[in-house]
């Protein structure tokens, strides 16, 4: 191998790239970015849409608005891990509509109608109560408006819906215009080998 | 909805130190004398009808819920056990099982059985009066039992000896005999109209009086409402006076018809009764 690159390096970027894949679409767009780039992402737990502690606070939608990117390269996504995969779904419906026959909300919250709504493992037909949904973000259409996420947010959901940078729709810009106009400076840079990383956040603030 | 009217009182007192929650408090009970019991941190705290502090004692884990039975005996749940105390705060017993007592955040009594809500398997579990494990309730059926995205189970029996059980994923509060048998249901969703159950998964606390009434807290917003037997709502006795961003706020009645309810997030007592009830 040259330039000092061993074998062992190269198996492990060709492992590491697996993982990344395995990781998601995001992750796996990060494989093209040179591992040592830094690149933007939305810190959730600063974003007024989803920190906690925020209930009765505005939407914010200028991750929408000031983007670069058409559509916004920022996207909802919701983590399958934390949903309480509930029957009435804040993020899905828009819950202060009227109830239909169904008893269930008669609007749906997304005004580009991004959410799957589908039950999963044992269904009941006869009482759709019981069961278990998942909601799906369809990213193409989303374009980060927060709407879901604000609904989603502790106490009324359970935050698992959050905004973040796709990295296969960001262009990197060097001062993320969103960076600029963000109220509450959410918006952070990071390396793209810290990807991997479980838990990234960045260090609280003095 | 009916013609009662609540009002609100002044807080459970939290005059000095020890009358005070410093990190949690969880749960709430009044005896048929009508003290108020509390847990959270790791402590118990009794405060008379007038909501004075009359004692205290450490539990050895952080209190989920409380109950106090006929002999004034306080059983505390916890995370993977139950404590038993006196009246005096003295140890009695410790019921301890880590998979059948996960988390219990409900604790009620149905003749001699001791009935708990482990929130970790979503179960109501029926015990005898000396700890012996009978059956559970609420979870083997086709329905996939409790739905409880906002992470307690908590239901109270009623003078019929039925169990009262919120079930918020459904906007329902379901029926149980003690052998598990599900009787029916009342509640439903509704994200405008009061006498519905809003937002994801309401209610999600709830207790009993003599008259067979139930009471409920709400979460997103805060709210507590009292509804008949048959389902239909009697009073909203309160939608506001709570930190916002509260859940799974505790509630109890006492004999006189007063409400009290937990502010997790602030950490008081609240106190409410009707119009014209003499104090
Ligand atoms: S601009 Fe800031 S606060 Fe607003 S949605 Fe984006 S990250 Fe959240
Ligand atoms: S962020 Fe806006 S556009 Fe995207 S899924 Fe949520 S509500 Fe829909
Ligand atoms: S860096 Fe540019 S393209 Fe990426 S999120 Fe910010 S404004 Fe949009």
């Amino acid at each position: 191998m040259s330039d000092g690159i061993t074998r062992r390096d190269a198996l492990g970027r060709v492992v590491r790239g697996t993982v990344l894949l395995g990781l998601g679409s995001t992750a796996g767009f990060l494989i093209n970015k040179a591992e040592g780039q830094v690149v933007w992402q939305v810190d959730t737990s600063r974003c007024v849409n989803s920190r906690l502690g925020e209930a009765g606070a505005e939407v914010c939608m200028l991750c929408t608005t000031q983007c670069v990117v058409a559509q916004s390269a920022v996207r909802a996504i919701n983590s399958f891990r934390d949903c309480g995969r509930c029957y009435v779904c804040p993020a899905y419906y828009n819950i202060r509509s009227a109830v239909d026959e169904r008893g269930l909300p008669s609007e749906k919250l997304c005004p580009r109608d991004a959410i799957r709504r589908t039950p999963i493992g044992f269904v009941d037909p006869e009482d759709p109560a019981n069961n278990f949904y998942e909601y799906v973000i369809e990213e193409e259409k989303c374009d980060g408006c927060g709407l879901c996420v604000k609904a989603c947010r502790e106490p009324l959901g359970l935050g698992s819906i959050v905004l973040k940078v796709r990295h296969n729709l960001c262009v990197d810009c060097n001062r993320c215009a969103i960076s600029i106009a963000c109220p509450h400076d959410a918006l952070f840079q990071h390396k793209v080998a810290d990807a991997l990383e479980p838990t990234l956040a960045r260090q609280p603030q003095p | 909805m009916g013609s009662m009217h609540y009002r609100r009182l002044p807080n459970v007192r939290r005059d000095g130190p020890d009358s005070r929650f410093a990190t949690a408090l969880r749960g709430l009970a009044v005896d048929r004398r009508d003290r108020i019991y509390a847990v959270g941190d790791a402590e118990v705290k009794i405060f008379d009808r007038d909501g004075r502090l009359q004692r205290r004692w450490p539990t050895s884990r952080p209190g989920c819920s409380v109950a106090v039975d006929e002999y004034d005996r306080v059983y505390v749940g916890e995370t993977g056990q139950l404590e038993i105390f006196d009246a005096t705060g003295r140890l009695a017993d410790v019921w301890r099982h880590a998979s059948r007592l996960g988390r219990v955040t409900a604790i009620d009594f149905a003749g001699g059985d001791v009935l708990v809500g482990d929130a970790n398997d979503r179960a109501i579990r029926r015990y005898d009066e000396h700890g012996s494990f009978m059956n559970d309730i609420g979870k083997n059926n086709r329905m996939q039992g409790f739905l409880i995205p906002n992470g307690v189970i908590e239901f109270a029996v009623d003078r019929a000896g039925v169990i009262q059980a919120a079930n918020p994923g459904k906007h329902r509060i379901e029926r149980y005999t003690l052998d598990d048998r599900l009787l029916g249901h009342i509640g439903r969703f509704d994200g405008v109209d009061p006498a519905g159950f809003p937002g994801c998964c309401n209610p999600t606390n709830l207790a009993v009086d003599v008259r067979g009434r139930i009471y409920v807290t709400e979460k997103a917003d805060p709210r507590v409402k009292v509804y008949n037997d048959d389902g239909t709502l009697v009073a909203v006795v309160a939608s506001e006076g709570f930190d916002p961003n509260c859940k799974n706020m505790d509630i109890a009645v006492d004999s006189r018809g007063r409400v009290y309810v937990t502010d997790p997030v602030r950490l008081d007592i609240l106190a409410f009764e009707t119009e014209g009830a003499a104090s």
